[in-house]
């Protein structure tokens, strides 16, 4: 294999970046809002998603190459990304030029809630050995007690939001900055699809959380316990 | 009743490295001026309106119909060539700036060097001949005739640039100008013989990658260059010179 140049390593990297958005960063996003919005169905079928998840074979290991490493790339292309360009949306208005300037907003955004997020689930979990079956009523509990106060649903809401935004508006940016869509046109209806996406992944989003809200009931393990 | 005068904020420097100051100027009003003829009759008499003679002020431009862009300037805070900037259609006072993102050398003067630069580093022309005559290139359609000639628009006035948020003064970011001559000579017949070596230079620090589409760059061009349709379109090409030469290489 040829040698990479650091101009090489550099084009690379951000092509890179703008996959890694959507593969697998934007993928894992979709499914687990997806599999969250299971709470608004019931208790225990959000229990049991859990309960499946928690016995994948290698689960730590998956979480780290399809999780948290692409995530960590993904946020230090994104800080270096934030501090290449210099926003000027108070010169130049236009929708795409606020779009690109919320992207790196929400972006930021979301590299503090995904600290906040970490730090009060999968930190806990691990540091406290809640495998398997004994991981369902602790996270349960967690998230309980997290949209008992306002505090904690706002956070959860403005994360969320900040999410599929960046997701969604990032989905439009991956099939421009790979050539997928080129024309005028096509960019519109792509951005317009796109939105949908988002859109339907927020709602997914805020149902769970107003559920947890509503209606915060403990579980005991599925299985022993 | 038509207005007497006309005032002027311009912001000025020097020289490259001395400070900028502002000064107001105020010129008799006359019908259907432009902002260069503004400057012209502060040429005339260049007393600033606190009375001071002072230095006139230091402009670019030449063809005066809006096709060379050397008068590229910031007129009330947007990009914009001076001498289609008729003095009845924008707000008063009017506010005149050097665009930011080029080092200024004097007053309103600044120095475009860097898209020049540009355009050698993506060798935006067509080869011609060598050592021996290789005769007639081949037949273009009329429907990409039409496209390059949208394209060949471009007078690297620099709008483009000075809206997009991603150039700055100290990256070195080819911009949406440079991308769109990549995309004009490799759609020739006889410049896509040379549309990988392109497309090489532009697959690095500075191209096609760090767009980041914003999109100002079409919004503030003057000649209505679809840049973001040749920026996908040069992000295409890349793409598949990138799996090309992953796959086949």
């Amino acid at each position: 294999m040829a040698k990479i140049n650091q101009d090489q390593a550099h084009f690379y990297l951000l092509k890179i970046n703008s996959l890694l958005g959507l593969v697998p960063i934007g993928v894992f996003l979709a499914f687990h809002l997806g599999i969250n919005s299971l709470r608004t169905v019931g208790p225990l079928q959000y229990q049991w998603s859990i309960d499946l998840i928690n016995n994948m074979p290698f689960l730590f290991g998956i979480e780290v190459v399809f999780i948290y490493l692409p995530l960590l790339l993904h946020s230090l292309m994104g800080f270096y990304i934030y501090f290449s360009g210099k926003r000027n949306v108070v010169h130049y208005g236009y929708p795409r030029n606020w779009l690109y300037t919320l992207q790196r907003i929400t972006g930021v955004l979301i590299f503090g809630f995904l600290i906040y997020h970490l730090g009060t689930t999968v930190v806990p979990k691990l540091f406290y050995g809640k495998h398997q079956f004994l991981a369902a009523p602790f996270l349960m509990d967690v998230m309980n007690a997290e949209f008992q106060t306002w505090t904690g649903r706002i956070i959860y809401l403005i994360g969320i939001s900040a999410a599929t935004f960046h997701f969604a508006n990032g989905l439009w940016g991956f099939c421009v900055s790979w050539g997928i869509i080129i024309g005028r046109n096509a960019q519109r209806n792509a951005s317009v699809v796109f939105a949908m996406v988002g859109l339907v992944l927020t709602v997914l989003g805020f149902a769970t959380v107003l559920e947890f809200s509503l209606d915060p009931v403990p579980v005991t393990p599925t299985v022993g316990g | 009743m038509s207005q007497e005068t006309i005032k002027l904020k311009i912001k000025r420097q020097d020289n490259p490295r001395s400070k900028s100051y502002w000064q107001e100027f105020e010129i008799p009003y006359q019908p259907l001026s432009n902002v260069i003829s503004c400057l012209q009759d502060i040429q005339k008499s260049p007393v600033a309106a606190n009375d001071l003679g002072v230095d006139p002020v230091i402009w670019d431009c030449s063809c005066l119909e809006e096709v060379c862009g050397s008068c590229t300037m910031l007129i009330n805070g947007r990009v914009r060539q001076a001498c289609t900037a008729l003095v009845d259609q924008i707000e008063k006072p009017i506010v005149l700036e050097p665009m930011s993102k080029f080092p200024v050398i004097r007053d309103l003067m600044v120095d475009r060097n860097r898209m020049f630069r540009a355009l050698k580093k993506v060798k935006a022309w067509v080869d011609i001949d060598g050592s021996q005559d290789l005769g007639e290139g081949p037949i273009m359609s009329d429907h990409i005739r039409a496209t390059r000639y949208t394209l060949s628009e471009c007078m690297t006035c620099g709008c483009c640039l000075e809206a997009c948020p991603q150039y700055t003064k100290d990256n070195s970011f080819l911009g949406a100008a440079a991308f769109s001559q990549v995309r004009l000579f490799n759609l020739h017949p006889t410049g896509a013989m040379n549309a990988d070596e392109r497309l090489e230079e532009v697959m690095g620090k500075g191209g096609i990658a760090d767009c980041g589409n914003a999109q100002a760059c079409v919004e503030a061009c003057p000649k209505n260059i679809p840049l973001t349709d040749s920026i996908a379109d040069i992000s295409r090409q890349t793409s598949l010179k990138l799996l090309k030469d992953l796959l086949l290489k």
